[in-house]
């Protein structure tokens, strides 16, 4: 069994969800994957949080100095001035507590870890006939997409909905970051190297992908614009273009190696 | 014998070296740097009241939160703890001082100094504008040009040196000055925090500054470590592939470790306030030192969780996860111990616990949002959101808030003085509403990305609401300091105890302490409790530390019986040379960051920085010259107290292994990054990048001479241990000739590499080059320097030995050839990884 034989099969058996076939079943989104997660954290850790804090102040309060109960311990228990310092005593509970709290830590993070495999290698997963594969390319102060036929645009994206969208991620500059919340996508932009995420986009619109690592004075305004659109309209823009490069408003004249683009394999690296 | 002023002039804090007054300098100057960062801060949140472009241009912007982060993180967080472990840690020990105090007030000499340099790097252009994690290549002048950029991390540079002065007199001073009956166990939980800080200081710190020397060189003289250029043509030529791969190596596995190096002593201080307050002795405390420990060392092997998005593989992710969740773990015992350590106490609600207890509860929050990061799924929207921003601003600023619960603590110990207590919780209440108003609301905007002005419009609110938090937590210092400041004069008298059921030592003696802490006698747990001895039982002919002259014997505590000469020596608390060495380090880091592409620039401007750069030379070999003949007098700790696991080795050289061990790291990082280059070129390509004219001979003449030179010392000392002047001095003079030999083969290399004129070479093979030549130039280089500062140390042997000095006591010559051996050893790394492989 090849190791990726083999994470395949735990990935399916630790995910929600199955994976995607040639007949387009449903695949679980990273966006999918991501809002599940989030929301079961979220109430986990505010439930935790306020059950912690509700029994903090509780007991600070209920043993408040001049209260009953922090009459009662007598003054032995108490540490005085110049004793070697030494433990109080209560280990069972803590013992009890720490056992829970690892439990229920190492538990969270076992469930993510399936998602996760399931997130890594969704997209590889995929039949390159169901996916659109694009190359991004980040440099001071936009984003360039290369798409399968070598056309190139600058900081507007186009992609059909409901398919697995892959981006092949680097920089021609700095360290940069794309990501986009409503798509629920985000991949470094590394000099020299090259990294991968994918998404699916659930309904058509424009929606905005921001840089998300500190690159210099433009950082701020280093949007693009991810335009949904309708699986044939789509086809019949992508039809209509050629490897030619195309700039939107901003105005940047991209000038990258297309052959060098295509289809480069990520480079993995320590 | 040097006299001190009293504490009311002020030329006794410039010539102090006694802990207490240096904790002072330390937290005073450090509450100076919270408000500098706290403005920055207050600057850009200004800013994010609106979306969009505001009252700061968008370089002032990224100055604004890069110089927040750094100053915050570096100059206001360590050394607020550090100002309570310089003054509290060696009472609660049970030490007069540390174990170098001229060296304790060099680290302040030289914090103080690097802060300096660090504002003046604002009017160099600007200041360093890359964000406090300062990525490659971002980080290189093709970037980020200005000369302030330059100057921000030669700040750096110079506050590593005052931290790795600190550790190694902490740890010498831990190890080996604690009372009897202190064994390791025993000690107080303060002290605990801040003996894992300092260990894990020592060795974080050791490879940050390899990444800032390096990043230096390539700001400075032009070598091409992080070096990704494109060329006018639009044509990409990366010089470097792994350029930004390496730094951000580099810099987690400094930076995550860094966050518990400020975190622990917060956790110590909030431990101790814990006991005091609530009347009960921690619960689960040897659990709670383990959890500590075990923090500490994990703390090193979880940095790749930083790097989740970045080039590297599942695997190496997936045990990253898995460590990351496993250093979680302690964290989870610790809260709860002190959470369970509230039950059956007798909780009064003082101040100082206040702040404890609120920091706990802020840490508990932060902690919780730290697992969903650590979730590599959830890390992937999280990465450079404000959710990040949100996470590590409530678990820092959480230490932040038991650290000024310490303040609170030890205020009255510290200055006599009792602070107002109401006034203390009306700072208390400003400081928690405004901490939650400021942060919270970033978890509710956290999808806006990190280092904007401009973020989506319907977040705005939430920004607003952030930024009056802000404005509240900083006025609610303002009442701290009116406090602090109106109760030095008009507040109660301090008792000793000051708080009921406070139980370390520091507690035993007088508010403030005595100038030489027990004056009451020696102390010793030894029979169960503390108490004072009259006399040390164990009297032994010890002696004398700290570098200076070779002290007639005493023992451990002053008040000897009658000594060969017939007189008291006194220990020594005042010394001016600390102050002159951190302003020539000044001068000379200052001088250094005028240099640009390996030359000063022409004209007044060069001519200045070189006149700087110069002083500072002069100034710093001065200092030093006469802090090595100064009569500085500290006695070495008796064998009565606790001293495991370094028994019988003195404090100077114990403090020489510490400070090799942090030397060990130091290098390591640039072996490391030197093969990680080469890696990621491909090992074998790495010829093409280096000239035929580079051969092995002059390295292999150089290992000769060094090995030789190492066996010179060894003769050295044997000689000066028979008592034979000459044969000293023979010896010692042959290894500066060997010294100066490799130096001077080393130079012909160099001299003749840099001016090969080849088809591949036209210019030569010189520092910038490639990356090879980048890589060979500065790790050998680096090394050379590291022989050089052996040879003027080897002349300084010579004459002391010409007067006499090594025939009793040679332990000068046994250090010296302790650090003269570990350059060599180096070098035999350094030689077939650059010559022959």
């Amino acid at each position: 069994m090849t190791l990726g034989t083999f994470i395949t099969a735990i990935g399916s058996l630790l995910s929600i969800g199955g994976l995607v076939t040639s007949e387009g079943a449903t695949i679980q989104t990273p966006a999918e994957v991501f809002d599940q997660v989030f929301t079961f954290f979220l109430v986990l850790g505010t439930a935790v949080f306020i059950v912690v804090t509700v029994y903090m102040v509780y007991n600070a309060y209920k043993y408040r100095h001049g209260s009953e109960h922090a009459k009662k311990a007598p003054d032995e228990d108490r540490p005085s001035l110049g004793e070697i310092p030494t433990g109080g005593g209560g280990g069972k509970k803590l013992a009890l507590s720490f056992t829970l709290s690892a439990i229920i830590v190492v538990s969270l993070i076992i469930w993510t870890y399936g998602l996760l495999l399931h997130v890594e290698t969704g997209a590889a997963q995929t039949d390159a006939a169901d996916k659109v594969v694009i190359d991004v390319e980040g440099y001071q102060f936009g984003w360039d997409f290369t798409y399968q036929n070598g056309h190139t645009a600058t900081n507007t994206l186009r992609v059909p909905r409901g398919t697995v969208v892959e981006l092949m991620v680097t920089s021609r500059d700095v360290f940069h970051t794309i990501g986009s919340p409503p798509l629920r996508f985000k991949a470094d932009a590394i000099p020299g190297q090259y990294t991968d995420t994918w998404f699916v986009a659930d309904q058509t619109g424009e929606y905005t992908a921001q840089c998300y690592e500190l690159c210099g004075a433009g950082h701020s305004f280093m949007e693009a614009t991810i335009v949904v659109m309708e699986p044939e309209a789509y086809d019949e823009w992508y039809a209509n273009t050629s490897a030619t490069n195309e700039t939107s408003d901003s105005g940047n004249q991209s000038s990258t190696d297309s052959s060098q683009a295509i289809g480069a394999t990520p480079e993995v690296a320590l | 014998m040097s006299d001190m002023p009293p504490a009311s002039s002020v030329k006794r804090w410039f010539v102090t070296t006694n802990h207490k007054d240096v904790g002072i300098l330390y937290t005073a100057t450090a509450l100076f740097f919270l408000l500098f960062g706290g403005l920055l801060a207050l600057l850009f949140r200004t800013q994010l009241w609106t979306s969009g472009q505001g009252i700061l241009s968008a370089n002032a912007y990224n100055q604004a939160v890069t110089a927040h982060g750094l100053m915050m993180v570096f100059w206001f967080l360590s050394p607020f703890a550090f100002g309570f472990a310089n003054y509290v840690v060696p009472l609660q020990i049970g030490a007069d001082d540390l174990a170098f105090p001229r060296l304790n007030a060099i680290s302040y000499w030289l914090y103080l100094f690097s802060g300096i340099l660090f504002a003046i790097s604002f009017f160099q252009g600007g200041t360093f504008a890359g964000g406090w994690t300062m990525y490659a290549p971002l980080n290189i002048p093709a970037y980020t040009p200005s000369v302030g950029g330059s100057t921000a991390i030669l700040a750096l540079a110079l506050f590593i040196v005052s931290v790795t002065v600190s550790s190694v007199n902490f740890l010498t001073t831990m190890h080996r000055m604690r009372a009897k009956g202190l064994t390791l166990w025993n000690l107080p939980l303060f002290t605990w925090s801040i003996l894992l800080t300092v260990w894990m200081m020592l060795f974080a710190f050791a490879a940050l500054l390899a990444a800032l020397i390096i990043l230096s060189a390539d700001r400075l003289v032009g070598t091409q470590y992080f070096a990704y250029r494109i060329m006018e043509s639009g044509a990409i030529t990366m010089t470097n592939e792994a350029a930004s791969l390496l730094w951000t190596h580099l810099f987690w596995f400094f930076g995550h470790p860094e966050v518990y190096i400020v975190f622990f002593p917060a956790l110590g201080a909030m431990a101790e306030i814990f006991q005091t307050f609530t009347g009960r002795r921690i619960v689960g405390r040897k659990w709670f030192i383990i959890a500590m420990v075990l923090v500490a060392v994990q703390s090193f092997m979880v940095w790749m969780h930083h790097m989740f998005l970045t080039a590297i593989n599942l695997q190496i992710k997936t045990l990253f996860m898995a460590t990351t969740i496993g250093i979680s773990l302690p964290f989870d015992l610790m809260v709860f111990a002190l959470i369970y350590t509230c039950l059956k106490g007798d909780i009064r609600f003082k101040t100082p616990f206040l702040f404890a207890f609120g920091g706990l509860i802020l840490f508990i929050l932060g902690g919780v949002t730290g697992v969903f990061l650590g979730a590599v799924v959830l890390d992937y929207e999280f990465r450079g959101t404000y959710w990040v921003v949100a996470h590590f601003h409530y678990v820092m600023v959480g230490g932040v808030t038991g650290l000024v619960g310490a303040l609170y603590y030890w205020f009255p110990k510290m200055t006599g003085k009792m602070y107002n207590e109401y006034l203390g919780k009306v700072h208390f209440g400003l400081y928690f509403v405004g901490f939650n108003l400021l942060y919270f609301p970033m978890f509710i905007a956290w999808e806006t990305p990190r280092r904007v002005f401009e973020y989506p419009a319907n977040l705005e609110v939430f920004h607003q609401l952030a930024t009056i938090g802000g404005v509240l937590l900083g006025v609610s210092f303002l009442v701290m300091f009116y406090n602090l400041y109106r109760s030095l004069s008009v507040g109660e008298d301090a008792t000793d105890q000051v708080w009921q059921y406070a139980s370390s030592a520091e507690w035993a003696v007088s508010s403030p302490p005595p100038l030489e802490n027990f004056t009451e006698g020696i102390p010793s747990y030894g029979e169960g409790t503390l108490e004072f001895l009259d006399e040390d039982p164990t009297v032994t002919a010890q002696g004398a530390t700290d570098g200076g002259t070779p002290a007639v014997s005493g023992d451990g505590h002053g008040d000897a019986p009658a000594l060969e000469s017939g007189h008291d020596r006194h220990p020594s608390h005042a010394s001016i040379w600390p102050f002159y060495l951190g302003l020539g380090m000044f001068l000379g880091f200052l001088g250094l960051s005028g240099l640009q592409d390996g030359s000063f620039a022409p004209g007044m401007e060069g001519g200045v920085y070189m006149a700087i750069l110069a002083a500072g030379f002069a100034v710093t070999g001065w200092s030093l010259l006469r802090m090595g003949l100064e009569d500085f007098y500290v006695p070495e700790p008796s064998s009565f107290g606790e001293q495991w696991p370094f028994a019988g080795v003195e404090n100077t050289k114990l403090g020489m292994w510490v400070f090799l061990a942090s030397d060990v790291v130091l290098f390591g990082a640039f072996i490391g990054s030197y093969i990680f280059i080469r890696i990621a070129n491909g090992w074998q390509d790495w010829h093409h990048l280096i000239p035929e004219a580079h051969v092995a001979l002059p390295g292999l003449i150089n290992t000769y001479l060094l090995l030789t030179s190492s066996f010179t010392v060894v003769l050295a000392l044997v000689a000066s241990e028979r008592g034979s002047k000459w044969g000293t001095i023979g010896s010692l003079v042959t290894t500066f000739v060997l010294g100066i030999g490799f130096l001077i083969n080393k130079g012909i290399e160099w001299l003749h590499l840099f001016h090969i004129e080849s088809e591949q070479f036209a210019h030569g093979w010189g520092l910038s080059t490639n990356v090879a030549s980048s890589t060979f130039y500065l790790t050998t280089g680096l090394h050379g320097l590291h022989v050089i500062a052996g040879l003027i140390v080897t002349l300084y042997l010579i004459w002391r030995a010409w007067n006499g000095a090594y025939t009793d006591d040679n332990s000068p010559i046994e250090y010296f050839g302790l650090y003269w051996h570990f350059v060599d050893i180096v070098w035999l790394f350094l030689f077939p990884l650059f010559y022959i492989l």
